[in-house]
């Protein structure tokens, strides 16, 4: 055991047994693939479905805010057309009860 | 169930919640805000942008025609019950139905050209743009659907003669 110690200590020997290793040939496009799988390693936990990024989109504070506000929006903009066509079509029957006779209908 | 499914479909359903509560209350506020079931002319002058001056005018057309109106109605309606009264008395009334269809129709076609005149009055009181659109709408809204009856009777008609 003692020389073994001794020899590994040796930069001689260290040389040539590295020399000695065969090389393995890498293959093409080796280093590029390597970096590609650690970025996807260190990326964000996305979930990886469409609805979980959907999911996590609608729980954020701004996006919900504002969804919220548009959906109001629409709502009473659709609301206040309607209730105008509405209260037009009342006024209108109103005029017609007023002038036509039921019995001449 | 799958998380984001649900929060999905809460939201969806948080959506569609402000959505409807919005809608209805707007719809509400405006029919409440527009709507004056009291005067029987609010419909001419928002939908033919009548003046003032010009709807003190057809509301005096219109307080003179009523009472004409009610009192051939209310002919139309003795006559009515005069028409039901020999119908229902047995199969041998047939001339006296006729007689009495004939004098209906007959107060019927007076009202109508009673209130086609009262139309064209209250046309002639409007800009003539308004006037012409009024009178086109009113004969519409009024004769209008008496024609489609007609048409789809005189189709029917024509229907069963095909087959």
């Amino acid at each position: 055991m003692k020389e073994n110690h001794q020899f590994s200590d040796d930069p001689q020997i260290s040389t040539l047994l590295r020399q000695a290793r065969p090389a393995p040939e890498l293959p093409p496009r080796f280093q590029q693939q390597v970096w590609g799988r650690i970025e996807e390693a260190e990326a964000p936990a996305s979930s990886g479905s469409w609805l979980d990024g959907l999911a996590n989109l609608l729980l954020r504070p701004s996006f919900a805010l504002t969804a919220a506000a548009i959906m109001l929006v629409a709502g009473v903009l659709a609301g206040t057309l309607d209730g105008r066509q509405a209260a037009r079509h009342d006024a209108q029957m109103n005029y017609l009860a007023s002038v036509e006779p039921p019995a001449v209908r | 169930m799958n998380r984001s499914l649900v929060i999905l479909i809460g939201a969806l359903a948080l959506g569609g919640a402000i959505f409807a509560g919005s809608y209805f209350t707007a719809r509400q506020a405006t029919v409440a805000c527009c709507t004056r079931p009291a005067d029987d002319l609010s419909w001419l002058r928002t939908e033919f942008h009548v003046s003032e001056a010009d709807l003190a005018r057809i509301r005096e057309l219109h307080e003179g025609y009523r009472p004409k109106c009610a009192e051939l109605c209310a002919k139309i309606a003795a006559k009515q019950s005069e028409l039901n009264s020999a119908l229902g008395g047995g199969t041998n009334s047939t001339a006296e139905v006729g007689v009495k269809l004939d004098e209906l129709a007959a107060l019927r076609a007076q009202c109508q050209a009673q209130m086609l005149q009262h139309f064209t009055a209250v046309s002639q009181a409007m800009p003539p743009d308004q006037g012409r659109r009024y009178l086109a709408e009113m004969q519409r809204l009024t004769l209008g659907h008496h024609g489609q009856f007609e048409h789809s009777m005189s189709d029917e008609a024509g229907h069963e003669h095909h087959h």
